[in-house]
């Protein structure tokens, strides 16, 4: 009958049809590698790390020479040829990156986002964003060459018992880099700020400058304090500037001490580098402790992303 | 009220000073210039250091200001003036004609030193032929079933590319009954020329895109002519070639991949409907008063710049002084690279982003799946490169530092970035036009493939491409992953050693540190770098300002 032919032609392309199923599960599995790729690294980090430490590796079936959690925790010196890895030398070191890539990118970064989302016009925008996007789309390595070769010696004639490799001109490109970070997400917070508080400020007599200051700043806060901790996150994992311009020689600096970043040392980072550079055997100890600083890295990050995105969904301010 | 009333009287209008808000503007507009300052004058440090563009003779320079820059100049001024589209067309054709022979310079290495020929040719035609034989079944689908076109089609391919029983055989010990078409193909015993072999690949290749955009165009008949006018031109340029002084493998596939789409731009631009041929007298200008230029420095003897990036750097290996090393094998493995990870990351990624955009119910998975790529996105790139290093290399057991094992980690680091930037276009679809779909009777598959992915491919191309920009500057993974510093050959196939440009620029500027290499390699392979980041940045930026959706 005609009436079922016509039945079938419409059923023919249903949700469950080989062809829909087909694509369907192929998206999906698309979808699903992220969380493959996260289980991997989570995995990966954790049984590896295990190996590495005196108190689990029994646990991983492993002998041999391990490290003990505690010193590996608490120890200032990272030396691997004597045994000794005590990850504060290096953790000291990213720190000292991340207080002087912030003493940077904070103040220059919101700046950049006050001026764009209340001060610059369309055209002067429209010629600015792109310019900050450069800044953080040039190779971490020219970076690290720019520092090293132009940055140092021009600290050089300024500071002269600067070293050839210090953690100042690591921290500066390191900071140049994640100004636009600071400023692109602080300045979406800002233009989300309703335009009847603004108007509203102006109603009661309020300048420009208060308007941006009292008003704008405020009200945008937990955006511009999320893209700090976001943008300090990609500081701490920044590799190539780091290890290039910062020196391969492990040492515990106060980070609080300004004389400190004339010296060089080694973030995690660049010690992740510099075991790689040296002879490491699959499965030897250097190999584990590889994989213990890149598990120290992946939790500070991720925790810091988790605060960075709780800041801004729960401080929000809804209009 | 009551609040305002405790303050007590108001201490009076009028005396605003506008220095404080004067001062605060332009600290704010001071701190926007630091970063971006800062970075200008370390390009021009490192472009001086590159290019020295201080050791060019004075009459060197005089003849390109009077060739090129001034009837650049007067000519860029006087169309912009009368035509503005016109002239954004004419810079925009000149813009295509620089990045399409980069791009040529980049597919000649692929087709030359990487593949042989007569091996690109085999695959070339053991690809065409099942994807011929896959469009005539698409053809008639209404007569067979979707099952059985997805058998052959897969069928088609299999042997033409491995043959009968193929790998599978292989792995059970079965011997190979039917040689593959590819492996046919190598075996004939009478070869063609090179260069006949590169025309029919990249200028078939070219001439096909070509006559595919003119049909869409235009129509059928004019789409032939156009492919067969570029298949033409592409086979003229190799007996042309040599008059030139250009050899014709060479000639065949600068004409086949940069002249040929730069004409056909150049010819749809300036003829088509709105076409603004005023716009062809400025690109002219610009090209033939470089030509011209090169021309006159020739024949007057004066020398250019000593630059460092010179074609000796750009085709030798690396080297233990600073004046003989070179980029090649560098620029070679950065290629096959990128072309692994846009293989991996872009059906993956745009996959992913189609899943969760048009798929996926509204649940705790799907909200953990979102959470879960943004935290990806944020994760270090040598975390990337140690799950690399433990899962391809030790875990699986693939050799370091290989092009597949760099590929593959590279294309992981990338991935949430292109599934982020692919759902924005995605979202960015108007939904009207999807439920107009669903209203005709269209499956979600159909949707997907006939309104959606078209509407959203600009975007998600220009995501992509700006996801490569980053991966093809990442280094640290890939010394995790134990790419080695010095690679003196191209990587010819997917399991061979491979090195990348920033790599070999760190291991210039750490391993073989010296004044030698800070003062010449260096800023040399940094400069060639950023010039490749800066052609695909700006290819994005095109992309994205034309096909932007506008309100």
């Amino acid at each position: 009958m005609s009436t079922d032919e016509l039945e079938t032609d419409l059923t023919r392309q249903t949700e469950n049809s080989p062809r829909e199923l087909l694509t369907r599960t192929f998206f999906f599995l698309c979808a699903a590698l992220s969380i493959v790729t996260t289980i991997s690294i989570v995995v990966l980090l954790v049984t590896e790390a295990a190996k590495f430490f005196t108190i689990t590796a029994p646990l991983m079936g492993v002998t041999g020479k391990t490290a003990s959690l505690v010193d590996f925790l608490t120890g200032t010196t990272w030396q691997i040829n004597s045994g000794e890895f005590g990850v504060l030398a290096l953790v000291s070191a990213t720190l000292m990156i991340t207080i002087g890539s912030a003493v940077i990118a904070i103040p220059l970064g919101v700046a950049t986002a006050i001026y764009l989302s209340e001060y610059a016009s369309q055209r002067a925008r429209s010629v600015l964003k792109p310019a900050l996007e450069i800044l953080a789309g040039v190779p971490t390595v020219v970076y690290g060459f720019f520092a090293l070769i132009y940055i140092t010696p021009a600290l050089a004639t300024v500071i002269p018992q600067i070293g050839t490799f210090n953690m100042l001109s690591a921290s500066i490109v390191v900071g140049i880099m994640i100004i636009p970070m600071v400023a692109s997400i602080s300045e979406d917070a800002m233009s989300a700020v309703p335009d009847d508080l603004r108007q509203a400020g102006y109603g009661m007599g309020a300048t420009k400058f208060d308007v941006a200051t009292g008003i704008v700043v405020p009200a945008a806060l937990s955006g511009i304090f999320s893209s700090f901790i976001l943008a300090l996150s990609r500081a701490i994992g920044e590799t190539m500037a780091v290890t290039i311009a910062a020196g391969s020689r492990a040492q515990f600096l106060n980070p609080l001490n300004p004389a400190s970043f004339l010296e060089g040392s080694l973030p995690m980072t660049a010690a992740m580098v510099q075991l790689l550079l040296g002879d490491i055997t699959g499965g030897g100890l250097a190999y584990r402790s590889l994989f213990a600083i890149g598990l120290v890295l992946f939790v500070i990050t991720l925790v810091m992303n988790v605060i960075s995105d709780f800041v801004a969904q729960r401080y929000r301010e809804e209009y | 009220m009551a609040a305002e009333t405790e303050h007590g009287e108001i201490e009076g209008f009028g005396q605003v000073s506008r220095t404080v808000g004067t001062v605060f503007r332009y600290l704010l507009l001071a701190a926007t210039m630091f970063g971006i300052v800062t970075l200008a004058v370390l390009l021009v440090y490192v472009a001086n250091d590159a290019i020295r563009p201080l050791t060019a003779d004075s009459g060197w320079y005089l003849t390109y200001f009077l060739t090129l820059v001034v009837p650049t100049l007067l000519v860029g001024a006087y169309v912009r003036r009368r035509d503005h589209a016109a002239f954004s067309f004419g810079a925009f054709l000149v813009g295509l004609l620089v990045v399409s022979l980069m791009f040529s310079g980049g597919v000649g290495l692929l087709v030359v030193d990487v593949v042989p020929p007569l091996v690109a040719l085999a695959f070339a035609l053991g690809l065409a032929i099942p994807a011929a034989v896959a469009v005539v079944l698409t053809r008639n689908s209404h007569r067979i079933s979707f099952t059985t076109r997805l058998v052959a089609t897969t069928l088609a391919f299999y042997l033409s590319l491995f043959g009968l029983p193929g790998p599978i055989g292989d792995a059970a010990g079965l011997p190979q009954v039917v040689p593959s078409f590819v492996q046919f193909v190598q075996s004939i015993p009478v070869i063609p020329v090179d260069w006949m072999m590169v025309a029919a690949v990249v200028g078939g290749g070219s001439a096909a895109a070509v006559g595919a955009y003119v049909a869409g165009v235009r129509d059928a008949r004019a789409g032939l002519y156009a492919g067969l006018a570029a298949f033409g031109a592409s086979v003229a340029s190799a007996v042309v070639g040599p008059f030139v002084g250009l050899n014709p493998v060479p000639a065949v596939v600068v004409t086949a991949v940069a002249l040929v789409p730069t004409a056909t731009y150049a010819w749809r631009g300036a003829f088509g409907e709105e076409g603004t041929p005023v716009g062809l007298v400025f690109a002219a200008t610009v090209v033939g008063g470089a030509l011209v230029g090169a021309a006159a420095v020739e024949a007057f003897g004066f020398a250019g710049p000593q630059s460092w990036v010179d074609w000796q750097f750009l085709t030798s290996s690396h080297s233990g002084s600073a004046v003989d090393a070179g980029l090649y094998p560098a620029i070679g493995g950065s290629i096959l690279l990128m072309s692994t990870v846009a293989a991996l990351s872009f059906p993956l990624g745009v996959g992913a982003a189609v899943y969760l955009e048009e798929y996926a119910p509204d649940n705790a998975l799907t909200r953990f799946v979102d959470v879960n790529i943004s935290n990806l996105a944020g994760v270090p790139s040598v975390v990337y490169g140690l799950l690399g290093l433990g899962v391809f290399v030790t875990y699986l057991g693939r050799s370091a530092g290989t092009v597949l094992v760099g590929g593959a980690t590279l294309a992981l680091l990338i991935l949430p970035i292109v599934i982020i930037s692919s759902r924005e276009a995605i979202r960015s679809v108007p939904s009207d036009l999807r439920q107009a779909s669903y209203g005709m009777g269209a499956t979600r598959w159909q949707t997907v493939r006939n309104v959606v992915l078209p509407e959203a491919f600009p975007g998600i191309l220009t995501g992509t491409i700006l996801a490569l920009g980053r991966a093809i500057g990442e280094t640290a993974p890939l010394i995790m992953i134990g790419a080695p510093n010095v690679v003196f050959n191209l990587p010819t196939a997917l399991n061979s050693k491979v090195s990348a440009m920033p790599l070999q620029v760190y291991a210039w500027s750490s391993l073989f540190a010296s004044e030698d290499f800070y003062t010449k390699a260096v800023p040399a392979g940094v400069v060639v770098l950023l010039a490749v980041l800066l052609a695909m940045n700006s290819v994005a930026i095109v992309l994205r300002n034309k096909f932007e959706r506008t309100g």
